[in-house]
Order: C-alpha cells, then sequence, then structure tokens
C-alpha cells in the first residue's frame, strides 16, 4: 500500500511561476519531494507520481515524440483522462517542443455521432497530426480521426513500443523559449466552429504566478484537491499547471467520479486536509443535492481553505445552501472565492480576497433585462425593490490592465455597465490558425474585447453575463448557433428560423430554451415538430430544452438583419412573442 | 448465479423509477434523454445507483452508446459475465 506525496517539502523553498517556460517551472519542482495523486471513483488511492518522476517520464516521451520524427510545433491532440498518462504527455510534448491539446472524454449517455464530431473538429482546425488516448477510448478516437491526416493514432503503450530506441537518452531536444506555444486550448468557443486559444509559455507563467502569489496566496500547508477536467481551462492551468509552477501537491478524482458520486471529492479534501478546492457553481450545487447523513458522518471540512468559484454565473443561493449542507462539518464561508477569468486569458483575471467570503452588490432589473447591447450609462442602484444579486469577483491579477467599454469604445467609469477588455501578458496571442476570429476580439495593441458585461466598483470587478449569448448548462458552455445549426436542419425549417436562449428555471439557474418560428397551424404537426426540436437539442446538449413556436417572422433582428438573441430573449420572458 | 438480462432489465427500471418524474411507462425502448427527459448529471445519479446495486463501473467509452434502458441492461449484461 503506497502512501500519497506529501503536503509539506521542508527542502525546497517556494517559487511562484517565476519561470520563463513550464519546463523550467518541472525542473525546479523535480527537486523537491511533492508531487499528483489520482483516486478511484470509490476514493482509493490508485497512483501516486512525484514531480521528479514526472519529469523524468515526460523527458523520455519528450525523446520518443522527437525520436519517431513527430515534427516541431506539430499539434498533439490528447483525450484528457484524469491520469498520469495525460500529464506525462503533455509536459513530453512540451519537451519535444510540440503543442498538446487536450480533448474532452464522453460525458453522459447517448451521443455517439455529436462527441466523435466534435474531436474531429478540433483536430481538423489545429490541423493536429498526432492522437492519442487511452487503449479503451481508440474506436472513438479512430472515428474522430477518419479522413485526417495523422502520422500517428494510439495508445501511449503502442506509441512507445513504435518509438522505441534501446539508448534514447542520446536524442537531444530543442529549446524551448517564453514565447513560444505551450498548448492549445479548446474549452471555450462554438463546438461546430471551433478555435483553439494558443497559450504561450510565458502567458502561463504570468497567470499562474497571478493565481499562486496573489489570487490565493499559497502557504506551505496548501494542497489541492480537485475534479475538474484536465480538457477545461480551470481544470488544467487552476488545478494542474498551476500546482506544478508553484511547487504544491495536489490529489485528483476523475471528472465522472464525481458526477457520479459527487461526495468522493469532499471525502478527499477531509481525508487528505485539502486546502485548494475549486468547483464551477454547480459542483457545489451537486454536493448539497446528494449529501446524507452517511456521508456527512466523520467529515471534517475545516482545512478548505480556498473554495473558489468561476466557470459559470455565481448564484448566491447556491453556496449559501452549501454552506447550510456542510457548515457542521468544518465548512467555513469564508472560504468562499468568487473567480473571474476565461481560456483567453490563459484562465484566472480576478479574485475575490481570500477569508472574507463572498460578497454581492444588488443591480435593478430593469438595468439588467435593459437592452445591454445599446451600452447607455445605466447607474447601478443600490436599493431598488425588485433586483438581482451580483457576486463581487474581486480585484485584478496584478499583470492585468482593464477596461470597462461602451458601444463606442469609450471607456466608462465607476458603476457604469460595459464591455469587459483587458489587456496583460495572460492574454492570448490568438486563436491558433483563425484570423478571423482572433481579429474579432483582439485589437492589435493587445486588448482583448471579453463579450463579457460588468461594471467596477470600489476597484472590483463584477459580471453581469458572460458572452452575451452563451448558454451555460452544468457548468458546459453551449454556444447558441451550435444548436440553431441542428434544430434549422430539420426539414421544414430554414437558417434563421431558431432562437437559443437561457431563461432562468426554478432556482434561477440557467435553462435552454428554443424559439422556433413556425409556419405550421395543425396542432399535431406542431406538437410532432416540438418533439423533434427537442431531441435533436438533448443529443448536443444534454437537457432537454423548452420548445416556444413563434410566428413566422417573429424573431428579432438588428438593422443588419441578424438574429438579436438578447432582444428575443427580452421580448419573450416579457410575453411578447407569441 | 447469472442474471438474465430479463432480470437486470426489471432491476434497473426499479432503479430508475425515483428520476421517472413523468411517470413514463418504462421499456426496453425507453430513451434516458428524449422519453425520460433526463439531463446528464441526472444520468450519472441514476448510474451511480445502477453500479452501486451490481458494484460495477460502466466504462466511459460505451457511454455515447447508451440511448435506452434496454442497451444499459445489456452493458451491465455484458460486464456482470466478463
Amino acid at each position: 500500500m503506497h502512501e500519497p506525496t506529501p503536503t509539506l517539502d521542508p527542502t525546497l523553498p517556494r517559487r511562484f511561476a517565476d519561470f520563463s517556460t513550464l519546463l523550467e517551472a518541472l525542473d525546479y519542482a523535480a527537486g523537491g519531494i511533492r508531487g499528483l495523486n489520482f483516486y478511484s471513483p470509490r476514493g482509493e488511492l490508485e497512483s501516486s507520481i512525484t514531480y521528479g518522476q514526472v519529469r523524468e517520464r515526460a523527458v523520455e516521451i519528450g525523446r520518443r515524440l522527437v525520436h519517431f520524427g513527430i515534427e516541431r510545433y506539430s499539434r498533439v491532440a490528447l483525450i484528457a483522462e484524469t491520469n498520469e498518462d495525460f500529464v506525462c504527455y503533455f509536459l513530453g510534448c512540451q519537451y519535444a517542443g510540440l503543442l498538446p491539446v487536450p480533448l474532452p472524454l464522453p460525458t453522459s449517455f447517448g451521443g455517439r455521432d455529436g462527441y466523435t464530431e466534435q474531436l474531429h473538429l478540433q483536430m481538423k482546425s489545429c490541423e493536429a497530426s498526432v492522437a492519442i488516448s487511452a487503449a479503451y477510448m481508440l474506436p472513438l478516437l479512430d472515428e474522430s480521426t477518419s479522413g485526417l491526416n495523422m502520422r500517428f493514432v494510439g495508445s501511449p503503450d503502442t506509441f512507445e513500443a513504435q518509438a522505441s530506441l534501446s539508448d534514447i537518452k542520446k536524442v537531444a531536444l530543442p529549446k524551448v523559449k517564453s514565447d513560444d506555444l505551450a498548448y492549445l486550448q479548446y474549452s471555450s468557443g462554438s463546438t461546430r466552429f471551433p478555435h483553439g486559444v494558443a497559450v504561450t509559455h510565458k502567458s502561463l507563467m504570468s497567470n499562474c504566478r497571478g493565481i499562486g502569489k496573489h489570487g490565493v496566496q499559497l502557504r506551505e500547508n496548501d494542497r489541492v484537491v480537485s475534479w475538474l477536467p484536465f480538457y477545461h481551462d480551470m481544470g488544467l492551468v487552476g488545478m494542474l499547471l498551476s500546482p506544478i509552477t508553484c511547487q504544491v501537491t495536489s490529489d485528483y478524482l476523475a471528472t465522472e467520479a464525481f458526477a457520479r458520486r459527487p461526495m468522493q471529492w469532499l471525502k478527499l479534501i477531509s481525508k487528505n486536509r485539502g486546502t485548494m478546492c475549486s468547483s464551477p457553481t454547480f459542483g457545489y450545487e451537486i454536493c448539497s443535492r446528494r449529501a446524507n447523513p452517511t456521508d456527512l458522518k466523520g467529515l471534517d471540512l475545516s482545512s478548505w481553505r480556498i473554495a473558489g468559484i468561476g466557470a459559470d454565473m455565481i448564484r448566491p443561493a447556491v453556496l449559501d445552501l452549501f454552506e447550510q449542507s456542510f457548515k457542521d462539518c468544518g465548512f467555513n464561508k469564508k472560504a468562499f472565492i468568487p473567480t473571474y477569468g476565461l481560456a483567453e486569458c490563459t484562465l484566472a483575471v480576478s479574485f475575490a480576497p481570500i477569508d472574507s467570503g463572498y460578497q454581492v452588490d444588488y443591480v435593478s432589473d430593469a438595468v439588467l433585462s435593459g437592452d445591454v447591447k445599446s451600452f447607455e450609462k445605466f447607474k447601478v442602484n443600490g436599493d431598488a425593490g425588485n433586483y438581482r444579486e451580483v457576486v463581487n469577483c474581486g480585484k485584478l491579477l496584478p499583470d492585468f490592465e482593464m477596461e470597462i467599454r461602451d458601444e463606442n469604445d469609450i471607456a466608462l467609469g465607476e458603476r457604469e455597465i460595459g464591455r469587459i477588455c483587458l489587456k496583460g501578458d495572460s492574454v492570448m496571442v490568438g486563436y491558433y490558425m483563425d484570423e478571423e476570429a482572433t481579429n474579432q476580439c483582439l485589437s492589435k495593441d493587445g486588448w482583448l474585447d471579453t463579450g463579457d458585461i460588468g461594471y467596477i466598483a470600489e476597484e472590483s470587478l463584477y459580471i453581469i453575463g458572460r458572452i452575451k449569448d452563451l448558454i451555460i448548462i452544468n457548468g458546459k458552455n453551449h454556444w447558441p448557433q451550435d444548436i440553431e445549426w441542428v434544430v434549422e436542419k430539420l426539414p421544414e425549417l430554414r437558417s434563421g428560423d431558431s432562437a437559443a436562449i437561457s431563461i432562468p428555471g426554478a432556482n434561477k439557474e440557467e435553462t435552454p430554451a428554443i424559439l422556433v418560428q413556425c409556419r405550421k397551424r395543425d396542432e399535431v404537426d406542431r406538437i410532432d415538430l416540438e418533439n423533434r426540436i427537442k431531441s435533436e437539442v438533448q443529443a448536443i446538449i444534454g437537457t432537454t430544452p423548452t420548445v416556444v413556436l413563434v410566428p413566422p417572422r417573429s424573431l428579432p433582428r438588428t438593422s443588419s438583419g441578424k438574429l438579436s438573441r438578447v432582444k428575443a430573449r427580452r421580448q419573450y420572458l416579457e410575453g411578447q412573442l407569441f | 448465479m447469472t442474471l438474465s438480462t430479463t432480470e437486470i432489465f426489471n432491476k434497473i427500471c426499479e432503479l430508475t423509477e425515483p428520476f421517472n418524474h413523468k411517470s413514463v411507462t418504462i421499456n426496453t425502448e425507453t430513451t434516458f434523454a428524449s422519453d425520460l427527459e433526463l439531463d446528464s448529471l441526472a444520468v450519472m445519479d441514476m448510474l451511480a445507483s445502477i453500479e452501486d446495486h451490481y458494484d460495477v463501473t460502466v466504462p466511459l467509452n460505451i457511454l455515447p452508446d447508451l440511448e435506452t434502458v434496454g442497451q444499459v441492461a445489456i452493458a451491465i449484461k455484458s460486464i456482470l459475465d466478463e
């Protein structure tokens, strides 16, 4: 029976990602005794690897990749399982000067075609030439790579067998510089029209330094316990690369294991005295929902000091419920740290202050439901009768500059609502091989238009809406155009006939709705159409949407004829769209 | 003792009942998504109860092929037989 790697390491002084590349960071961490631990769905330690062992294996994989003749800067697709293989291949690509591209695992029942098509489109968009996954996933990977020009598709075992050499140590590794790209991140953006965020070593180091030194203000006894997937920026950067670059021991539970048995996450925190354990809001929600007296018995969450919240809209009611459910187990609500971030900024942009819990501002509904696209200078109202709670996402990490801008790109002042624009070392250099998409959000002088809407009050950032039209269900982003695309494939519908939006559910959570222009009058035909729309949308987002049939030509358009989802949503919620 | 697919199917129907909010009559062709209208979290919740009952783990790679209650029964049967 082996032991997990320790929390404390008296042998190695902490450095906060002040390295020029990820490789330099791993070289440093390898000198200590900390590392990564992987747990089974039932909470048993499956494998444990020190940073020294990670480095040794990654260097060897890097040499094999070079020896195999994979050209420098090639893209290597990795199905991102929560295990040692993924971590060592991701880092092995770094040593070989290649670009790893973490890709998702299946998340639920059904949807085989949608899943393989998503992988296919992602690999196609970055022209990946190598794809690696665990052996059991190969049938799906083979299907996904069909029609693509691949040098190698297979498992780590077959790769290592094919790329063997008796004296592998003689293979020279390339020199990697701070401005080189480190990896591509596909966690945001449309699945039908994917583009990968290109992250440099410099951006990554800047962001990890910001997270470790300023965001969470790392302490000697900090330990990460995470279930977040490595194909998502919050899982990859927040829970894997930051710990490596700041020499923190981390414990992992696979995402699919958390989805089935969320209490295992809390049990692991309790057992290993985890301190830094973050999640999107829905992760806290399912823990509260699944808490039962047997699981709560003996649970001790008093070590938990950073319960970061990010990736979806933060809902105070969910956090309150979590605190109610687990305060008797020692959970302190001051551990809640709301954050704001996005893949286009590597990961993190702002952190609420530590040890103070979450704070809310009250914003009038009249302001929020207005057509924010016009960016009139609304003043946030502190004491309106109808208000919504908006969570304080804290102060910017020091490497960023920020402006809240109106529609004419004029910087706005305190408590004025506008688009959040950012500049700094963590901002991406662009979407990989997609100049058009890059130019739409990144200016020549390095300002990124996030498309998110918010305001600043007393130097803190408040987010009102994530990227304008994005629909976030159970922590997963869905682009409305992907949903509309499948709906409009139905024979009786045409392009432009539908608008995918999110509407508030029973607990103010986002739920999907699709408004569809319908020409049919016959009730049986209409019900039949509704059912087919439901099953098409269900197949790609995993949730049955509300379907609303509206009269022809009733969906609102902008002056240039484009669908206005913001307006459609408002009209629907006001009951004007029937 | 080896269980038949029908016995497994009947047990799965029972385990699915708490998630059957629409009171759909379940047969082997019933789909989780369209008929039972389960979202992805509810599906995992239900899967956990099936796995706990049989003390098995359903591997991730077969999830995309499971659309109906009958298919899940067949999958559990083949995992138990291995």
